[in-house]
């Protein structure tokens, strides 16, 4: 192809498990001009580094890979006519929805009807948090480290302290144990579990890795390299109990302490954005506030499991191919024990789905949807943690006939660690 | 080692760098030998990068009158190191009657046109989101800022360019006569020298007393910072400077050359050279950024580090010929405002040398270095123009920096070059951003061991045991092929 400016019906701006599904589902609406753009070389964004089962369970009901899932969805796309670009990185995105993207053919210049963010999230870094110290190599993101391992076919190090909880840190624990370095420990600043209790069963108790509850870390040692960290035991605020600090000797501090949607371009298309989530508000179409964007996978809000990831991807593909009224019916609140719920916005309430990340651990739970005072739905379930989505059907919902706000609750028994 | 060299400079910081490239004008063999793997790895590293103006120069010292020679220099070196100074102006808040003295002081030692004393009100105009509790505030429309690490690459590769020689991981030990020379002992060799400038920062006292002078140590002044993300770029548009209350100008907020925001620095005695940062050391300069700027984004900060200023007891600019050694000149004591000074102290160490007998005279084919293109600074059409004739810079690396492989590779292949992750960060912002080299981090040490011929794990963040990568997996080891 010669690059040119380009007119299209559907753009969409990374190629992930987001993208690709949206890609994929616009293309079976119907829509016959469809570019998947791609900064990296290959198409999958994380999951070709994350060479461990798991992903598949939920929609296909079996247990694929990373690289597996990222495959099927490669495959399907091979079979469509979808425009592919990889090694191809958007820099701008308008308002008016036009894309500029540089490759190494030149720069692209792409106008399209809809254009779907799937751009994704990237981690929380040392910088970040502040963690203070000196600045050694040695300190990597827990994703960079599996790139490393996984496909660079490097180990990070040898004597590896963990930060945080996160299911990357999680899987990297046992990936490195099984590459004969050495975990020392976890350290978790919160009271309770940041990622899937199934990746700590597997992952961590299988290995007796220590996993340490309300620490953190403190600060870094070693001028040249990581030569040890200091970790402290932290209160109910996160902040270190004098007295508690000891050190640990390492060669190497991973960090899994959350991941950030990458809004840049959002905001450069002047998207509304939530700040609770730090992703676009959308409806359960993943239909944005501005008319003619989507949004779906973690771009929108950090999600636990591809396969939830899949399904949102779907339906903002067949949506920017068929774009409904941009009337909502209802915004969605965090209420009581609710961190975040996506969709916020609810055209119909039909279809799709309700996602609904608790902020703690809790049992006998009950879910409400609220309008003022009047409680129209309520669920029970047995338990919830902030690292699982509770997922609802829309059509399960009995919604009023009545617009405006309506307040998502959740109540329950709070449980600490990981039981 | 027999080769004779005219001038060595120690020391491949800031001043050093200005120092080689100043001397580089003139007819002479020059060497500088670094301790560190690259330039700009010392003190020079961890600074506002500020061009104070005349305004805060300090009156009957020589740190004040060498700054002041320095500043005439500024748009001749824009010229001839084709960089920027960017003019952002400043503002110094005083929050109470008794600090207006000091802004009164300040016009009157800058004597600037279009200085003014300004009422708060005029003063939130021109920056909206300073604190209401100022009292008044002093605009000098002359203070200019530059990134620290190009500043100093700029000097070095134009140094190198008219000819200086570059040596790095030379830690220098001691010094011995030899005839009218001066032979320098590192821990890696020798070198032969007629005259020798040693502006070595933080090492430079004891240099000094390697070569038999009698001075105190120096102290490691400690300098804590906050780097904010890009996003918040307009946000601040001046250098915002408090009324100090001790020697050095306080915690400031700054506008940065590539838009992020500079919080800090603060002050605190460093043991041992000990650049790492506190919570409490970061919490103050997050406080002091908060009295000038009450909405400071700092959920932001996308980086934290610290900076040492070698320091002398009267805290002023110390630079003397060593009393055994005729022709070795020390630098001692270059702190604040050592960068902004770097043009003066290198002109006037150029005189002191003449003086002395050093012939200088003017090269004719002096080269005028031209900085290579940033590709996030470019318009469409550039960038357009240079992926047709090199595919590299269609290549983006590092997405948060917008910086291409082009970039790189001229980063790791120019002179002096980078042989660090930490001196390609310096060079091109790999790594600088929001991400922190999370995702370039993926790709940058195998493009550096690929463009410079070296082994994967050989790669180093700075110093020369700072190894990036462990060891292979159980699955290269096996000989297995890779995914």
């Amino acid at each position: 192809m010669v690059p040119h400016s380009i007119k299209g019906d559907v753009v969409v701006i990374g190629g992930g498990p987001a993208g690709m599904a949206a890609a994929l589902s616009s293309w079976e609406a119907g829509a016959r001009s469809v570019f998947l753009l791609e900064r990296n070389e290959y198409l999958g964004g994380i999951l070709p580094q994350c060479i461990h089962p798991g992903f598949g369970l939920q929609i296909w009901g079996e247990e694929l890979t990373g690289p597996e899932y990222a495959e099927t969805f490669i495959e399907k796309l091979n079979r469509t006519g979808v425009e592919v670009m990889t090694d191809t990185t958007v820099l701008e995105l308008s308002p008016e929805r036009v894309v500029k993207a540089v490759n190494s053919e030149g720069v692209w210049e792409l106008k399209a009807d809809s254009i779907i963010l799937s751009m994704g999230c990237r981690e929380r870094t040392r910088g970040m948090l502040r963690i203070p110290g000196h600045r050694p190599a040695g300190i990597f993101t827990a994703g960079l480290a599996q790139y490393l391992v996984n496909i660079a076919g490097y180990l990070p190090g040898e004597e590896i302290v963990i930060l945080g909880s996160g299911d990357i840190g999680l899987i990297m624990a046992r990936r490195l144990t099984l590459e004969g370095a050495r975990v020392k420990m976890v350290v978790e600043i919160k009271n309770s579990l940041s990622g899937l209790v199934r990746n700590y069963v597997q992952c961590i108790q299988d290995f007796n890795i220590p996993l340490l509850f309300s620490h953190t870390v403190t600060e870094v040692r070693g001028k040249e390299r990581v030569e040890a960290v200091m970790i402290s035991e932290v209160d109910e605020g996160g902040n270190p109990l004098s007295g508690s600090e000891r050190e640990v000797e390492c060669d190497t501090l991973l960090l899994s302490v959350g991941l950030i949607p990458e809004n840049e371009l959002s905001r450069q298309a002047k998207i509304p954005l939530s700040p609770l989530t730090g992703g676009p508000w959308v409806d359960e179409d993943f239909s944005t506030d501005l008319e003619g964007f989507f949004a779906c996978g973690n771009v929108v809000s950090v999600f636990d499991l591809v396969d939830y990831v899949t399904l949102v991807a779907e339906r903002a593909g067949r949506a920017a191919v068929f774009p409904s009224s941009p009337q909502k019916k209802y915004i969605l609140q965090t209420g009581e024990g609710v961190h975040t719920v996506i969709p916020q916005r609810i055209r119909e309430g039909k279809d799709g789905f309700l996602f609904i990340r608790p902020q703690k651990s809790m049992r006998s739970v009950t879910v409400f949807l609220r309008w003022e005072e009047k409680i129209f739905y309520e669920k029970k379930i047995s338990i919830c943690r902030p690292s699982e989505m509770i997922k609802l059907n829309l059509s399960e919902i009995p919604w009023p006939q009545v617009k405006g706000e309506i307040k998502v609750e959740i109540e329950g028994t709070e449980i600490r660690g990981i039981s | 080692m027999s080769e004779k060299f005219d001038v060595i400079v120690i020391g491949g910081g800031v001043v050093g760098c200005a120092i080689a490239w100043y001397l580089a004008h003139f007819d002479l063999q020059i060497l500088l030998l670094e301790k560190d793997l690259d330039v700009c790895s010392g003190v020079s590293k961890a600074n506002t990068g500020i061009i104070h103006s005349r305004s805060y120069w300090t009156p009957r010292t020589l740190k004040g009158e060498l700054h002041l020679r320095s500043l005439p220099w500024i748009e001749q070196a824009e010229k001839e190191l084709d960089i920027e100074f960017l003019k952002t102006g400043a503002l110094t808040v005083a929050f109470s009657r008794s600090e207006l003295e000091f802004l009164k002081t300040l016009k009157r030692r800058g004597k600037i046109k279009g200085a003014e004393i300004l009422t708060p009100q005029e003063a939130r105009t021109l920056e909206p989101m300073l604190s209401d509790k100022i009292f008044a505030a002093y605009y000098d429309p002359e203070t200019r800022v530059a990134s620290p690490f190009q500043l100093n690459l700029a000097l070095a590769e134009s140094a190198f360019l008219n000819g200086v020689r570059f040596i790095f991981g030379q830690e220098v030990t001691g010094f011995e006569k030899e005839g009218n020379h001066i032979r320098i002992f590192t821990r890696e060799g020798e070198y032969l020298s007629r005259w020798v400038v040693s502006s070595a920062g933080l090492s430079s006292s004891y240099l000094a007393q390697r070569s038999g002078e009698n001075i105190p140590s120096l102290r490691a002044l400690r300098g804590e910072y906050l780097v904010l993300d890009r996003e918040c770029k307009d946000l601040v548009r001046h250098v915002l400077y408090p009324v100090p209350v001790g020697e050095t100008k306080g915690i400031l907020v700054s506008p940065t050359t590539d838009g992020n925001i500079l919080v800090g620095p603060n002050l605190e005695v460093a043991e041992d050279e000990d650049t790492s940062t506190t919570k409490e050391g970061l919490k103050e300069v997050e406080e002091g950024g908060k009295k000038l700027i009450p909405f400071l984004p700092v959920s932001q900060t996308i980086a934290t580090f610290s900076g040492l200023r070698p320091t002398s007891p009267d805290r002023d600019f110390h630079i003397f010929f060593s009393s055994r050694f005729p022709s070795l000149l020390h630098l001692v004591g270059i702190e604040s405002p050592g960068l902004t000074a770097s043009f003066g102290i290198a002109e006037y160490t150029g005189d002191l040398l003449k003086e002395r007998g050093l012939k200088l005279s003017e090269k004719r084919d002096f080269i005028f270095r031209s900085s290579f293109p940033v590709f996030r600074k470019l318009s469409w059409e550039e960038r357009k123009k240079l992926i047709q004739e090199d595919a590299d810079w269609g290549k983006i690396v590092c997405r948060c920096e917008e910086v291409t492989i082009a970039e790189v590779k001229h980063a790791l292949l120019s002179s002096p070059g980078a042989s660090t992750l930490d001196g390609l960060k310096r060079r091109v912002r790999v790594m600088m951003g929001r991400c922190q080299g999370g995702f370039c981090g993926m790709h940058l040490p195998f493009l550096m061991a690929e463009t410079l011929g070296l082994e994967e794990r050989e790669i180093v963040k700075s110093g020369k045991n700072s190894f990036y990568l462990g060891k292979e997996t159980k699955e290269v080891r096996s000989g297995a092929p890779l995914y």
